[in-house]
């Protein structure tokens, strides 16, 4: 079975409802909790070598940004 | 009418702290110590009181009951529920049924929250209908709402009612083979692949799918700590109603913007004079008159006229037709003119009926195991299954006989318009087993005829017949 199998879907569920409730500020909970899962990422790197999360990176300013303009517009 | 049988409903075992079960036709709910607290407190609100006197919750009170099954932990109490006539489920309903349980369901969590419950979850399957009008059963999943924080059943409510509404509303999509394929609903990121980028731009999507399915990708802490840290950062209760509110905003905005139906306009297209409803009318009249019969199945049910007829002398009419359209339009129509609740309308193609679903195949009941009707009708269907289904007569015959102890059949002869319009698809000579005089053949091997008229027309005759082997035994 995927290790994917073992993650809780209902933590983004949970969050995105609280997008949905147009709560400000829940950016802030979203970020830390996965500048948490790229940590793991750097600390699971079996060669030791810097890891490049430039994509990862990226693609959170994204998610973030979209949290922001959902949980603040009607839309 | 039938009860279900006695002991445990199959698809009642998830929740460690409830469940229900069947004793001498009763619907009961043992709860465990931390189910009965939770009733304790919930009865002592206003909501559940005020939504189960106006029919939106279902009927509930405490009682006593022997034999109480197996619970994960000690039953401590036992609740007694007002029994639904017709267990009908989400992949059965029309896009009208599912947007007035989704609208019901919202409104009862709504209503919680403002007293400190919230329920479990946001499955579909909480709700079922009396007639027309959607009643939430789940009695065992309202719970106290304790820290607050964003409602915990909004990922199951968009799985289950808010997306399979958005793949009719915005992609022209019947839901219910969707559905019924998936009793979990449409996954997030499935009900984004399958509405595309452009549709970020309709109400609901760029919020309740778009970053939904971004968030459910990308955070992969643990829902309890999710909780924790969103109740850290002030997502108290009134986040989770702010959240349901703006969920029945968008769901209150949904339509289907599907064509009008082959079937939409049958009554003034079909093949029937004046004449030959109110002969058809009279003789339906005068076997219902006679048999008063508890639960009648109207096969093939189009705009329900001849069910309404049968709700008056019945307990409960099933009425169902393949085409959800057609059923849509019933059902609207009957919430309209607040027609008696007791007919219930669903989409159900008998070619290919819903089948048993779920754990081991005892979650859900397929279509026809759930009651036997005591009458059904089967009134300008058979044409339909044998000319346009290609299903032999006789299999035909055998198939409604099978499921009552008296039926109504109407038999559209060859020669009749609609009749002709389905074997001018068909290759010469594929239906010459299509003729009347077999069909009575059939119909006399296996049910005692007990009447038969000929309508004036000419090319329609009606048979209230007693299937043989039943009509034996009495």
């Amino acid at each position: 079975m995927s290790v994917l199998a073992y993650l809780d879907p209902a933590s983004g569920s949970l969050i995105a409802a609280t997008v949905a409730g147009g709560m400000a500020g829940v950016g802030v909970a979203v970020k830390s909790m996965w500048r948490n899962r790229t940590a793991r990422f750097r600390k699971s790197d079996p060669s030791g070598a810097p890891v490049n999360d430039q994509d990862t990176s990226e693609a959170d300013v994204s998610v973030d940004s979209a949290v922001e303009y959902a949980a603040q517009d009607d839309i | 009418m039938p009860s279900n049988r006695d002991g445990v409903e199959p698809s009642s075992f998830r929740d460690p702290s409830g469940s229900v079960f069947y004793s001498e036709g009763r619907v009961l709910r043992c709860l465990d110590a931390k189910g009965a607290a939770d009733w304790k407190a919930l009865s002592a609100t206003r909501f559940l009181p005020r939504m189960m006197s106006d029919g939106r919750v279902v009927h509930t009170s405490e009682t006593s009951a022997n034999d109480l099954p197996d619970l994960r932990n000690e039953p401590v109490a036992v609740l007694e529920h007002e029994r639904i006539p017709f267990i009908s489920y989400p992949y059965e309903w029309t896009f009208g049924m599912l947007r007035a349980a989704a609208i019901l369901h919202l409104e009862v969590v709504l209503a919680a929250l403002e007293e400190g419950f919230t329920t479990k979850d946001g499955y579909a399957f909480n709700i079922q209908f009396r007639g027309s009008a959607p009643v939430f059963i789940d009695i065992g999943s309202f719970e106290p709402v304790g820290a607050g924080g964003p409602w915990v059943g909004y990922r199951q409510f968009c799985q289950t009612m808010l997306y399979p509404l958005m793949v009719e509303a915005y992609l022209g999509i019947p839901f219910q083979r969707i559905l019924r394929g998936h009793l979990e609903g449409i996954d997030t990121n499935e009900m984004r692949r399958m509405l595309g980028p452009l549709a970020s731009l309709r109400k609901g999507v760029l919020k309740h799918v778009v970053i939904h399915d971004m968030l459910t990708a990308k955070v992969d802490t643990a829902s309890q700590a999710t909780r924790s840290s969103l109740a850290t950062e002030g997502a108290g209760t009134e986040i989770a109603k702010a959240s349901v509110s703006k969920l029945l905003a968008v769901v209150r905005s949904l339509s289907s913007p599907r064509a009008e139906s082959v079937w939409a306009d049958y009554r003034t297209t079909c093949s029937y004079t004046d004449e030959d409803t109110e002969a058809k009318t009279l003789f339906i009249e005068s076997v219902l008159e006679e048999l008063t019969p508890p639960l009648v199945f109207d096969l093939g049910c189009n705009d329900g006229r001849f069910s309404q007829q049968a709700s008056v002398h019945a307990q409960q009419v099933v009425a169902v037709d393949f085409d959800p359209l057609v059923v849509d339009n019933f059902f609207r129509d009957m919430r309209e003119t607040r027609s008696p609740q007791n007919v219930i309308p669903l989409v159900q193609d008998l070619t290919d009926p819903s089948p048993a679903r779920g754990w081991r195949g005892r979650e859900r009941k397929a279509f026809f195991d759930r009651e036997r009707p005591d009458l059904v009708m089967a009134l300008a269907l058979v044409h339909h299954l044998s000319i346009g289904a290609n299903i032999p007569l006789a299999e035909v015959v055998d198939f409604l006989a099978s499921l009552t102890d008296d039926l109504i059949v109407e038999f559209v002869e060859p020669h009749d318009p609609m009749a002709q319009r389905l074997l001018s698809n068909k290759p010469e000579g594929t239906h010459d087993d299509y003729r009347t005089d077999l069909f009575e053949k059939l119909l006399e091997e296996r049910c005692e005829i007990k009447a038969s008229q000929r309508l004036p027309g000419g090319s329609r005759r009606l048979y209230h017949a007693k299937p043989r082997s039943r009509a034996d035994d009495q």
